[in-house]
């Protein structure tokens, strides 16, 4: 986190060339979503096909999820799970290009969210990256307080972010975790000041000390303890949550758990395990659940991966 | 107590960091990183400590990086705010 050395073995850099993107948006303007979606489902399979790093990609999720899986269903699998990601991404442009009146998004447990904010101490939404954390923004609007979001750029990515679309005006703020400090001051006086703060909670960006490992889907993986490192410093509450697609141009951002974190843990990284072993719980749930919309296409597993020397591509930060 | 011994008293006890109290420390030894090792994660412990010791609210981003330099900025920084 910006002053240490990163541990980070994952790129949010897109697979797709800035050209191909362009393809898309242009697709999403003349035909909307269902045509975007038709060439989606022609690319992804060129994609899942002919390029066997696509597959690898997907295998150390896929593996886990499904161990009993093998030859032709990984590879079906490995379809499914790219062609959620395409859509979700589809669905991102949709929304900056047409507009949020073209995707309908429910905020399940408002008024729980609302109620955690009205302690004073703001408000710290966990996420992953899981179905489409940018639609979910979109819905935090309802809470009606400001919001930032500590989000990386990778230099290079040609993806747009869903605002950077320029048709919108969405009002959240952006920290930057390579920036001063990895932006934990900026995160604790947005927490001070009764706001909300989201954060992924499933990959890590600092040095060694910046995480911790859990368990989730039978081996252990390193998750961010800064959620937690804040929550109790400013006394914030947790809240965990996962939007996820329920229809083609639908989604529910569902609130999966509170998380509470004691205040003044202290330095050590230990203390914050437990509340890390509470977030990835409720992702191993949601994962069971939805399968496919998970999207983390990297090796997140420690005993199996070589973070200095091998990294690995997820197709995208921003799903 | 001056204000350097004070801070160098408050961070090691609060933060754990009793090399802070060894007449050897080099107060202009930065604080992050190769000097006394804290993190960003410990940035936040560091504006807790001396907001609840010295009553300084430190929030101005550029502030801090000039104060967060070594014990005698940050001490300096405290006087300052508190002579304000």
């Amino acid at each position: 986190m910006g002053t240490e050395k990163s541990s980070r073995t994952w790129t949010s850099r897109s697979l797709g060339s800035e050209f191909q993107h362009r393809i898309f948006y242009a697709l999403i303007s003349v035909a909307g979503r269902r045509g975007a979606y038709f060439a989606l489902y022609f690319v992804v399979a060129w994609y899942v096909l002919l390029r066997p790093s696509v597959r690898e990609k997907a295998s150390f999720y896929l593996q886990r999820r499904f161990p009993s899986h093998r030859g032709w269903r990984r590879l079906w699998d490995t379809y499914c799970m790219s062609l959620e990601l395409g859509k979700v991404l589809v669905d991102r442009a949709v929304l900056g290009i047409l507009g949020p009146e073209k995707i309908h998004s429910v905020l399940t447990s408002e008024a729980q969210l609302r109620a955690l904010l009205a302690e004073g101490k703001g408000l710290v939404l966990v996420m992953a990256h899981a179905g489409s954390w940018q639609l979910s923004m979109a819905n935090l609007a309802n809470l009606r307080a400001s919001v930032s979001l500590l989000i990386h750029r990778e230099p290079g990515d040609v993806d747009r972010h869903f605002f950077e679309h320029g048709r919108q005006t969405f009002a959240f703020r952006i920290i930057d975790p390579t920036g001063y400090m990895g932006g934990m001051l900026e995160m604790y006086q947005v927490l001070k000041a009764g706001e909300v703060l989201c954060i992924m909670g499933d990959r890590v960006m600092g040095g060694p000390g910046s995480h911790v490992g859990v368990n989730f889907l039978g081996g252990e993986i390193r998750v961010p303890i800064s959620p937690y490192k804040l929550a109790s410093s400013s006394g914030a509450p947790i809240a965990v949550i996962f939007p996820h697609k329920t229809g083609p141009d639908r989604f529910q951002v569902k609130l999966a758990t509170v998380i509470r974190v004691p205040e003044h843990l202290g330095r050590r990284v230990e203390a914050f395990r437990p509340f890390a072993q509470a977030f990835s719980h409720a992702l191993e749930e949601f994962v069971a659940e939805h399968p496919y919309q998970f999207f983390n296409f990297f090796d997140m597993w420690v005993e199996s991966s070589d973070a200095a020397k091998n990294i690995h591509s997820s197709s995208h930060s921003g799903a | 107590m001056d204000t350097k011994t004070k801070l160098k008293h408050a961070l090691a006890d609060e933060l754990n960091l009793p090399e802070l109290k060894e007449a050897t420390f080099d107060d202009d030894a930065p604080l992050f990183g190769q000097g006394l090792g804290l993190d960003s994660l410990d940035a936040v412990e560091l504006v807790i400590v001396i907001q609840k010791h010295f009553g300084v609210e430190i929030k101005d981003m550029d502030e801090s990086r000039s104060a967060f330099a070594s014990i005698n900025a940050l001490a300096a920084y405290i006087d300052q705010r508190l002579a304000a």
